[in-house]
């Protein structure tokens, strides 16, 4: 059981030569949380914006090979403000926008997005104007209003990257009770240090390609700390001359140590 | 003093209507000082920007960019002396080019060409943009449109450099080459004044913290200490960066929260260790 399935997939943005992404095959399970790391321009964002189906579709380009989605999907863009639907008043209204859209009952309506509010943590917020927010409690926004459409297919890009450490860990903390719900996560992240508590799977892609594929320790193996991908930690203990295998978490630094 | 005061608050309150976002704040930085502004999202840190580079005035008190009282300048008249880089970058760029919005704001100064071009010049080199430069903006990456915008006020060459999350979305290469960059802006004697969740990059880059919580000043201090005390850190909305929770987890000599000295730290108690 897949809730999405890329299978050799190469895709090219419109008007280029080089695809962005090459040869990429990749499995979401549901209950799954995969995580996409890389250096900037990797193909983490294209990768994503293909799961929940805006490439080619929205974006232009041309894709080869095969995508197989077997759900609804809601993506969180790296830019979420470029997602405020402009036409609420309330941040109530804004989370509401999508939900509407879908055509659903209001007492549908009303549960989904009292719920996904909670969830964020920003009930207090609802009848705040989404334009006096700041960009953290905006990023928050944005996500309580994909995840009140209920998707299957959770597609995050940076999700916590302007949010503070009380935000970004509620975030992840979010992210592993949707996988505990049987929604499949996709995310791509700058934070790798978060991910051993939070993937299950870690991709690494490399120039449009898929470079290695397992668990979070591979956060911790010499060639992603030489890539400059590895945990904080992990690299730390390879620039003190200490030897591989390395520590992935400061957890593991303290077992280690004693 | 007044020479050397790149940036003064003082007292300083102000609203969104009913919405305060700041209440009685008060701080100096001095020429050359590299401070970094934390707090919770919605602490007003961005308002702090907003006012610094005066696209708002405050409601009571004043906000003095050098001996200029921001209530008197005009914000083209403030990119004088302050170059900014907002949370949203990406709405800061217009040109069809990257190399032609980098050098806007030199123009815009009404330099001379041979100084607008060594200014872009030098600015598309500090962040490495120039394999990019003859891109349209938008064809660009967020993150490199994020370090476009960089690129843009680095080369106002401003006495004070303020930066609204410059390193949100950016990979450790590029977060590395974003401090270099600052840091060495910084050498030449410009004041820095970062907002930033990243307290790693904070942790690396810079070396005054001021935090506010709720709209007030919470705490003024060197990072070096605010970043390895957890308990000071947790009631403000933050935890402490890698590194320094590591240094505090193994109670590493002097508590470092750089990499590099971490790194030396470790290896030289490691090599102590095997030693005895």
């Amino acid at each position: 059981m897949r809730i999405l399935g890329l299978d050799d997939v190469t895709f090219w943005y419109p008007a280029t030569a080089n695809p962005a992404l090459e040869n990429v095959s990749l499995d979401v399970g549901p209950g799954e949380i995969v995580a996409l790391v890389g250096r900037g321009g990797a193909g983490a964002s294209t990768l994503l914006l293909i799961a929940a189906g805006l490439a080619p579709r929205v974006t232009g380009g041309r894709l080869a090979g095969s995508v197989n989605r077997k759900a609804r999907a809601g993506i969180v863009l790296p830019t979420p403000w470029t997602q405020v639907s402009g036409m609420a008043f309330t941040v109530w209204d804004e989370v509401a926008f999508g939900p509407a859209n879908l055509g659903w009952p209001e007492h549908a309506i009303t549960h989904h997005v009292d719920r996904a509010l909670e969830r964020l943590e920003i009930t207090p917020l609802a009848s705040r104007d989404p334009a006096t927010l700041s960009g953290g409690e905006l990023q928050r926004v944005i996500i309580a209003g994909i995840l009140a459409m209920d998707p299957d297919l959770v597609v995050l890009d940076e999700p916590t990257a302007e949010l503070d450490s009380e935000g970004a860990r509620a975030v992840w903390r979010l992210v592993r009770s949707l996988a505990a719900e049987g929604k499949g996560v996709l995310l791509a992240t700058s934070d790798v240090d978060a991910l051993p508590d939070v993937a299950d799977r870690v991709v690494w892609l490399e120039q449009g390609r898929v470079r290695a594929l397992g668990e979070p320790s591979l956060l911790a193996e010499d060639a992603m700390c030489e890539a400059g991908l590895g945990t904080t930690v992990a690299g730390l203990w390879r620039a003190a001359g200490l030897g591989a295998p390395y520590p992935l978490t400061v957890v593991d630094a303290v077992q280690r140590w004693r | 003093m007044a020479l050397t005061r790149a940036l003064a608050f003082d007292g300083v309150a102000f609203s969104y209507g009913d919405v305060a976002a700041l209440s009685d704040v008060s701080f100096e930085i001095a020429a050359g000082e590299r401070v970094a502004l934390l707090g919770r999202n919605g602490a007003g840190k961005s308002t702090v920007v907003r006012l610094v580079t005066g696209l708002g005035h405050p409601d009571e008190g004043t906000v003095w960019v050098g001996d200029w009282d921001t209530a008197d300048r005009a914000p083209e008249e403030l990119a004088w002396r302050v170059g900014s880089v907002f949370q949203h970058a990406d709405q800061q760029l217009f040109a069809r080019t990257l190399r032609e919005d980098v050098s806007f704001g030199p123009r815009a100064l009404g330099l001379s060409p041979r100084e607008v071009r060594r200014r872009t010049e030098e600015a598309l080199d500090a962040l490495d943009l120039h394999p990019h430069a003859a891109q349209h903006p938008y064809d660009l990456s967020p993150a490199l449109r994020k370090l476009a915008a960089l690129a843009g006020a680095l080369a106002l060459e401003p006495a004070l450099l303020v930066l609204d999350e410059p390193t949100a979305g950016l990979d450790r290469a590029w977060r590395a080459r974003v401090a270099d960059a600052v840091r060495e802006h910084a050498g030449r004697g410009a004041a820095l004044l970062v907002v930033t969740q990243d307290l790693a990059f904070a942790a690396e880059t810079l070396e005054r913290g001021i935090v506010l919580d709720r709209g007030r000043l919470a705490c003024d201090e060197p990072l070096d200490r605010l970043l390895t005390s957890a308990e000071r850190l947790k009631p403000l909305g933050l935890a402490p960066p890698p590194v320094a929770a590591l240094s505090v987890a193994l109670d590493l000599p002097g508590r470092p929260v750089r990499e590099r000295d971490a790194a030396h730290t470790l290896a030289r108690v490691a090599g102590g260790r095997s030693a005895s």
